[in-house]
């Protein structure tokens, strides 16, 4: 455990070492959270109106969710393996008695450290700044039920990271098309950090959620805002950690395989 | 399975590897081709290799660029997976990447880097502390003991971007012996550094197999590393084994003769030099002549009688013309 520890540690300083970059990187979050904010405000404007069965402050506290949730779960440097195995850096970490994967998880973790806590500024600073409408959960159990939803999320996010990063083993030259297309488009669309997903109709609402990505940011706000409950509940827990099981499963055999394509580039 | 297993660190039976290797036809229509029916070709990077290696032992790898140096020391530190043959390495099957392996030995690539380039060297060796689980005691004494040796005590909180490449070499080489490996892999350990770079290296190398007894394999074009610091040679090309000996055997057995190096005082006679042996260079006033090496002796003392000479060597055939006549023996067969 100690060795993960001084992963985290050692990957928080680099961070920090990247000082601007970092700033930039939360200035670009704030920007989307006040687009998206001012998108649902004017959508929302008459305070009595529920449409897709949220009314403006349900719809707001969602967006003040993401801020959050966001820095918690989509945060993270795992997109740097593919980088790893396509340079052959990957045999730095394969001689040395670690687990790259939990070498990147630990890694993850403090990126999410370091996110989580700018996010909680930024939170307060534009709820100041916003005054919106905000839904305060107390209900103990629903919160318990959210930090496990919370969990899953950031062991789907990693390991589809992990999936997506395993492709030079065959194909070096892929670069970021692949991270572009998975992370960026196909994440953003269908985990809920721009929209709720249930603003889409009931047929697409079903297929999306049998992917692993709505429980990435959707999932785990909407269990926050108190809209899931009872077996719907058991039910959305239960489906993520399956997916955290196939995902893994996955990971184990496309990386047993992977290291035997490995041919340790770079000389 | 062998009773003399317990002698040998490194036991290499019949090892090959092939690589596939993606094949692109030069230009924009050669991109398109490979994008619609990519081409792979078959690469044999190994081609049944055999070789055993004491505890102790600092063996240098010679070859041609692609000759399979690189590759047989990856696959001896478990990065690469073999296509067929036997490997085991202190008593590992290094593929396992037992942590119990791991922790034994180091792998030094002149060309890459496990430092973390933003951050000051001393906190990758923290870093290594806790992956290795260095007990503090001992992480302490050999750090200081590196430091001392490699005279980087200055340097240790300076960010490794800032370093020159000899500095950042040496870093590198604390870095991977930290552990105390019981074998340590080296990949042209002085690739691009400057000559009193690459002596410290080399004295530091040689120090490090003295002192610890440590299994040392390096691989290097520089011919001065393993003139000073392998008395084994293993010579590699296009993946066959063609000589594995002692370096002076080596000598012997492809240095059929010596060189004479002489600087002639006048013109005199000058033409009658070639009964002393062959004439490899003459230009007056000085002269190199090529002898068989049990008539040198003679041959000197014929040139100093018969010859107005001022001074004279004799010496050994440059490493590199021995190892270029090994590689030549074996196209012409």
């Amino acid at each position: 455990m100690r060795k993960y520890f001084q992963i985290f540690k050692i990957s928080f300083e680099e961070e920090f070492a990247y000082r601007l970059n970092f700033i930039l990187w939360r200035f670009r979050n704030v920007l989307q959270i006040l687009f998206t904010y001012f998108l649902w405000s004017t959508v929302y404007a008459d305070p009595t109106k529920q449409i897709f069965g949220y009314d403006r402050g349900g719809i707001l506290t969602y967006v003040f969710g993401i801020i959050v949730v966001r820095a918690l779960v989509l945060s993270a440097r795992a997109m740097d393996i593919s980088n790893d195995i396509a340079t052959g850096d990957l045999s730095n970490y394969l001689i040395k008695p670690i687990n790259y994967f939990k070498y990147w998880f630990s890694r993850d973790l403090a990126s999410k450290a370091l996110n989580f806590s700018f996010a909680i500024v930024e939170f307060i600073l534009l709820f100041i700044l916003l005054k919106p409408p905000f839904f305060l959960q107390t209900n103990f159990p629903i919160l318990l039920a959210f930090l496990v939803s919370i969990i899953l999320a950031i062991l789907i996010y990693s390991l589809i990271l992990f999936l997506i990063s395993s492709i030079p083993f065959w194909i070096p030259e892929i670069g970021w098309g692949s991270h572009f297309l998975v992370t960026v488009v196909i994440v953003e669309a269908l985990s809920g950090s721009i929209f709720p997903i249930n603003i889409f109709p009931q047929l697409l609402q079903s297929i999306i959620l049998a992917t692993p990505f709505p429980y990435l940011i959707y999932f785990p706000v909407e269990v926050y805002l108190g809209n899931v409950t009872g077996w719907a509940l058991v039910g959305g827990l239960m489906t993520a950690a399956a997916w955290v099981g196939i995902l893994w499963f996955l990971l184990k055999i496309i990386w047993q395989k992977g290291l035997k394509a490995y041919q340790a580039f770079g000389r | 399975m062998y009773t003399w297993v317990m002698d040998r660190a490194i036991i290499v039976d019949s090892l090959v590897k092939n690589f596939e290797v993606a094949q692109k036809e030069p230009g924009l229509m050669g991109s398109f081709k490979s994008l619609i029916s990519p081409k792979k070709k078959i690469v044999h990077a190994l081609k049944n290799i055999s070789f055993t290696v004491q505890p102790g032992e600092l063996v240098g790898f010679i070859g041609p660029n692609g000759a399979g140096k690189t590759t047989t020391l990856k696959t001896l530190s478990g990065l690469l997976y073999p296509t067929g043959g036997f490997v085991e390495v202190l008593e590992h099957n290094p593929w396992d990447r037992n942590p119990e392996f791991l922790k034994e030995i180091s792998l030094v690539m002149g060309q890459k880097n496990q430092l973390w380039w933003d951050l000051p060297a001393i906190e990758t060796f923290e870093l290594n502390r806790a992956i290795y689980d260095i007990p503090t005691r001992i992480y302490n004494e050999n750090l200081k003991e590196l430091v001392d040796l490699l005279g980087i005590g200055k340097l240790l909180n300076t960010p490794v971007r800032k370093l020159s490449l000899g500095q950042r070499m040496r870093m590198e080489l604390t870095a991977a012996l930290l552990h105390k490996p019981k074998i340590l892999f080296l990949d042209e350990p002085t690739i691009g550094l400057d000559i009193i770079a690459q002596q410290k290296i080399r004295d530091f190398i040689y120090d490090y197999n003295v002192r610890y007894g440590a299994t040392i394999l390096l691989t290097s074009h520089n011919m001065d590393d393993l003139v000073n610091l392998a008395r084994r040679v293993i010579i590699i090309n296009d993946g066959h084994i063609l000589y594995d000996g002692a370096f002076e055997e080596l000598i012997s057995k492809y240095a059929k003769e010596k060189l004479i190096k002489a600087r002639l005082s006048n013109e005199n006679n000058i033409s009658d030099l070639g009964s002393i042996g062959k004439i490899k260079k003459l230009s007056f006033p000085e002269v190199v002549i090529a002898v068989p090496r049990s008539a040198a002796a003679m041959a000197a003392s014929e040139l100093l009688q018969n010859f107005p000479v001022d001074d004279l060597t004799i010496e050994e055939t440059p490493i590199e013309e021995v190892i270029r006549k090994a590689f030549k023996s074996e196209y012409k067969k």
